[in-house]
């Protein structure tokens, strides 16, 4: 009965000790934390990085609902993102990584597509979207590029604070900000 | 009844008992990521659309503080975690948790999705599908273990008048002739 009663206290104490707060490796982590290569530079020139190992950092901004496969790591430059996949089951982004940062490890991979896998991504897309398609207008294979991760760290993020009362600002009166152009 | 037979029910029973918790949450948790394409196993998610006034499309650095004051106002709690211009016309304002707030900064509506873990069966998937791995994949393959012995001990259990040539023969023999059946039809090619 003792020894009962400890084995549970053991596994009590276990539980919480692995679910402490702080930066989350996923998979294998990553080899150093120094270099990273800036996601625009992928993404402005993808062909000649494929085949190399690279690391990259920035904000999570997507990740697979289902299945926890991949996640979007957000450029400096505005709307621009690479995809991280990784093999499934072997490491799961859980959905809490969204709005963390990350520097994510692996092999930048080019995957050329055929016509038709072209027009069924393309279709895909402009669903998602909402947008009208018609894959008549595809007449070009395309290549996905994207970084088939082997490990990631999700650094420790802080919530921001709530602003103080006098602090806040509402979108009417003259504070508002002027559209561009 | 024969010094094996009888082992063979001692370990059935004490492993049996033994492995009654484990075995429900891979059955269960089984079932839940059978059907992953279906449904989100591990969180439910709910969207809820909303209107502010437009902030316009400006500098980030002049539109952020003003959609977070606007969102704070309708939320005193909100935790929010970082933010993102995802285009011109947008920005999401990422929240603790996993949850999130899409603005449309040209017509002010925005939609607020809220994540939360499904209670128990989030849990039971994390243990199914080993996520946490390090002890957890001890305690896997003691459990794999455990339920080959299980599987094992039971052909032994109660004989039968016609032992495996009955009933039980034929039940084992379809069990055994299904997956390999399978893997040689499907997962074959």
């Amino acid at each position: 009965m003792r020894k009962g009663i400890v084995l549970a206290a053991c596994l009590a104490l276990l539980v919480p000790a692995l679910s402490l707060a702080g930066e989350t490796v996923y998979g294998k982590g990553v080899s150093s934390r120094e270099t990273t290569l800036p996601v625009s530079e992928l993404i402005a020139h993808p062909d000649a990085h494929v085949g190399q190992t690279v690391r990259v950092q920035g904000l999570v901004v997507g990740v697979c609902e289902h299945r926890g496969c991949w996640i979007n790591i957000a450029s400096e430059k505005e709307g621009e993102t690479v995809r991280v996949k990784v093999e499934d089951g072997v490491i799961v982004f859980p959905a809490n990584i969204l709005g963390s940062t990350v520097i994510a490890e692996g092999v930048w991979t080019a995957n050329k597509l055929d016509l038709e896998t072209t027009k069924k991504y393309c279709g895909a897309q402009a669903e998602k979207k909402g947008e009208a398609f018609n894959p008549e207008h595809v007449t070009e294979c395309m290549t996905l590029y994207q970084l088939t991760g082997t490990g990631a760290v999700a650094l420790e993020t802080a919530v921001a604070p709530k602003p103080a009362e006098g602090e806040k600002r509402t979108l009417e009166g003259a504070d508002r900000p002027q559209h561009k152009g | 009844m024969g010094r094996f037979r009888k082992v063979c029910l001692w370990l059935h029973r004490e492993l049996g008992f033994l492995a009654v918790g484990l075995t429900l949450v891979y059955a269960i948790s089984g079932l839940a990521l059978n059907h992953v394409h279906h449904w989100d196993a591990n969180y439910s998610r709910t969207r809820v659309v909303e209107r502010m006034a437009a902030p316009g499309t400006g500098e980030t650095a002049l539109i952020e503080p003003l959609v977070l004051a606007h969102l704070r106002g309708r939320d005193p709690e909100l935790a929010v975690k970082s933010t993102w211009r995802s285009g011109e016309n947008f920005l999401t304002v990422f929240l603790d948790g996993g949850s999130k707030i899409d603005v449309n900064l040209t017509t002010g509506e925005y939609q607020r999705e809220a994540v939360a873990k499904r209670p128990w069966l989030f849990q039971m998937n994390f243990m199914g599908l080993n996520t946490g791995k390090r002890v957890w994949t001890g305690v896997a393959d003691v459990y794999a273990g455990v339920v080959i012995v299980l599987a094992v001990t039971g052909i032994f259990l109660v004989r039968g008048r016609k032992g495996l040539i009955g009933r039980g023969g034929v039940l084992m023999l379809i069990g055994i002739l299904l997956p390999v059946v399978y893997a040689l039809v499907a997962a074959g090619n």
